[in-house]
């Protein structure tokens, strides 16, 4: 049973002349211990796929199974529950909550999530090997774009999902940050046993995937 | 909680201009409800020390005790006991030499009658002749000594003053307690004129006969001139700011909840449910609203004590229990309108942005 997997999934926007298939029934699917990169230009489908994926909208048609059980039939509060215990997203940019601290963006998490987050220890040991633990009090604007990048993808790691979904997660990152951050997930994926699912177009990151899919209009194909 | 109080710390001059909107609208709600309080209670305070509960006038006087005599024949039938007690009113400008001249409500009791023995002194004693009179506490304040010697509008007799008397305006004018007899002097009433009225402090008390009619103490009170006008100018002021302080709040959070659209879409793609967003938006309502009324309680507090006493302010508890709990009801009412726009965000709008 793959961790997360999407069957013949179709996505369609609007009616009429102004309908646009963004996904032509796609099939994906990542198991725990893997990193799989979807790589593709914009507008290709990749944010709708995320989407899907991650439960943030349902598919036209098709199915989507997160460690055996469909979540497309699952009410608002149900697949909520879903990415806050099982989901981690790391987003492109503004991903902060911008009142909070470095250090409060973890607390956050504590208040709505009470069993299951990191052992502080092991979160020091997070922030310190993504160069970030001096940081704890800083607020979002007082970080670099590199810094405030890492802190989310910290934060999505500190819940312990079982699948770790990224958009971009490296277009902030210079190329010695970018290796660390894609060790970092190589890691997630092999020493915690996660499945990491990254759309990017950053080829520095293939060296760091198990398989790698190509999306181009709509469709998915696996390239590795 | 956790994420109001946060964003609030950060967020200071922001929230800061907030609390400061409505620790002003608080404020002015806590000033106009205590003239508002305390001017309806200088209307009324004089009859409520009596324990007034019916008021017997002519019935053509239109419920005015100024504009109603009761003559020898309208009361002969009346039923009185220790309950019921004649006053003769009527308008009189005060004045004595050295004294700043008052307009004040001359009020004719008889000294076996129990508004005559309810007068609370504050110095001095009750009047025991014709040409003695006891005055409220107003006097003082304007300088009249115990002794001091009145004139009553153009008559040429003295009357001395020989007590002060607390809770003594009606109308908002400070009585001065003569007796029935000076009343009819200065009335120029005709031989069968008895008194204005007849109060009683039997709620049960009912005397219609001839020109004599019984009212309930609440129709006379609102009979007073400018009394009900009064009351109502200021209910609709503090409800129209109460009224404003909503859509002061209710605006406010709704723009800083559009401005914060992403970050909610981003918090709900990761998980944080709703209730959280939602309890953050009504308790940083609750926590803008509570922060500027109990400054503009503190600051009412130091305002009450600096105000002289001829300002008519009353600031009571009930004032500050009610525009706490108005206050609080308005924010959270308003804070309901941008919990609107929360329950809407589309979490995947924080995906490709």
């Amino acid at each position: 049973m793959a961790t997360i997997e999407l069957s013949d999934v179709k996505k369609i926007y609007g009616k009429g002349t102004a309908q646009v298939t963004a996904l032509k029934g796609i099939d994906f699917q990542a198991n725990k211990g893997e990193v799989v990169l979807i790589m593709g230009p914009s507008g290709a489908g990749k944010s709708t796929f995320l989407t899907i994926a991650g439960s943030l909208q349902k598919p036209s048609s098709g199915s989507v199974k997160v460690d055996g059980e469909e979540i497309t039939k699952l009410s608002a509060k149900a697949t909520s529950n879903l990415r806050l215990n099982k989901l981690g997203f790391i987003l492109q940019a503004y991903n902060l909550v911008p009142y909070l601290t470095v250090e409060d963006q973890f607390t956050l998490v504590d208040k709505v999530k009470k069993q299951g987050n990191l052992s502080r220890s092991d979160l020091h040991q997070l922030l310190e090997q993504l160069g970030i633990s001096n940081l704890v009090k800083k607020y979002p604007n007082e970080l670099s774009g590199g810094q405030q990048q890492r802190v989310a993808i910290a934060r999505a790691l500190y819940a312990d999902p079982a699948i770790i979904l990224a958009d971009e997660p490296t277009a902030s990152l210079d190329s010695s940050n970018v290796n660390e951050v894609g060790q970092l997930f190589a890691e997630m994926a092999k020493k915690r046993d996660k499945a990491v699912i990254l759309v990017t177009h950053d080829p520095r990151l293939e060296k760091y995937a198990d398989h790698i899919y190509e999306m181009m209009d709509g469709m998915l194909t696996k390239k590795r | 909680m956790f994420l109001a109080f946060k964003e609030i710390k950060h967020e200071k001059l922001r929230y800061g201009l907030i609390v400061l909107m409505i620790l002003l609208i608080s404020y002015l709600i806590f000033m106009l409800s205590s003239l508002a309080i305390g001017l309806a209670d200088e209307n009324t305070e004089a009859i409520e020390s009596w324990q007034a509960q019916k008021v017997v006038l002519n019935k053509n006087a239109n419920i005015s005790m100024s504009q109603s005599i009761l003559t020898k024949d309208d009361v002969a039938a009346a039923d009185l006991t220790e309950n019921e007690a004649f006053v003769g009113e009527m308008s009189v400008v005060a004045k004595s030499k050295k004294r700043t001249s008052i307009s004040a409500q001359f009020l004719g009791v008889k000294s076996n009658q129990f508004i005559y023995k309810s007068q609370e002194l504050v110095a001095g004693r009750k009047a025991k002749n014709q040409h003695e009179v006891t005055v409220d506490e107003a006097f003082k304040q304007k300088g009249y000594h115990l002794g001091d010697k009145l004139k009553l509008n153009d008559s040429k007799q003295e009357y001395k003053i020989v007590g002060f008397v607390k809770n003594a305006k009606i109308n908002i004018a400070p009585i001065v307690y003569g007796s029935l007899a000076t009343w009819k002097k200065l009335r120029v009433a005709m031989p069968n004129v008895v008194a204005s009225t007849i109060i009683s402090k039997n709620a049960n008390y009912k005397f219609n006969h001839k020109n004599a009619k019984t009212y309930e103490l609440k129709t006379f009170i609102n009979k007073l001139p400018g009394y009900t006008a009064q009351n109502m100018t200021f209910e609709m002021m503090i409800g129209f700011l109460m009224i404003i302080s909503l859509i002061i709040i209710a605006v406010f959070l709704y723009i800083l909840t559009m401005q914060k659209m992403h970050n909610y879409a981003v918090m709900r793609a990761q998980g944080i449910p709703t209730k959280t967003l939602v309890n953050a938006t009504i308790s940083q309502a609750v926590i803008l609203v509570l922060s500027g009324v109990l400054i503009g309680l503190i600051l009412m507090e130091l305002t009450t004590i600096a105000m002289p006493p001829v300002v008519p302010m009353k600031f009571t508890p009930l004032i500050m229990i009610v525009g706490v709990v108005g206050m609080l009801v308005m924010g959270i009412i308003g804070s309901l309108i941008p919990v609107r726009s929360i329950l809407k965000v589309d979490p995947a709008k924080a995906i490709g942005e």
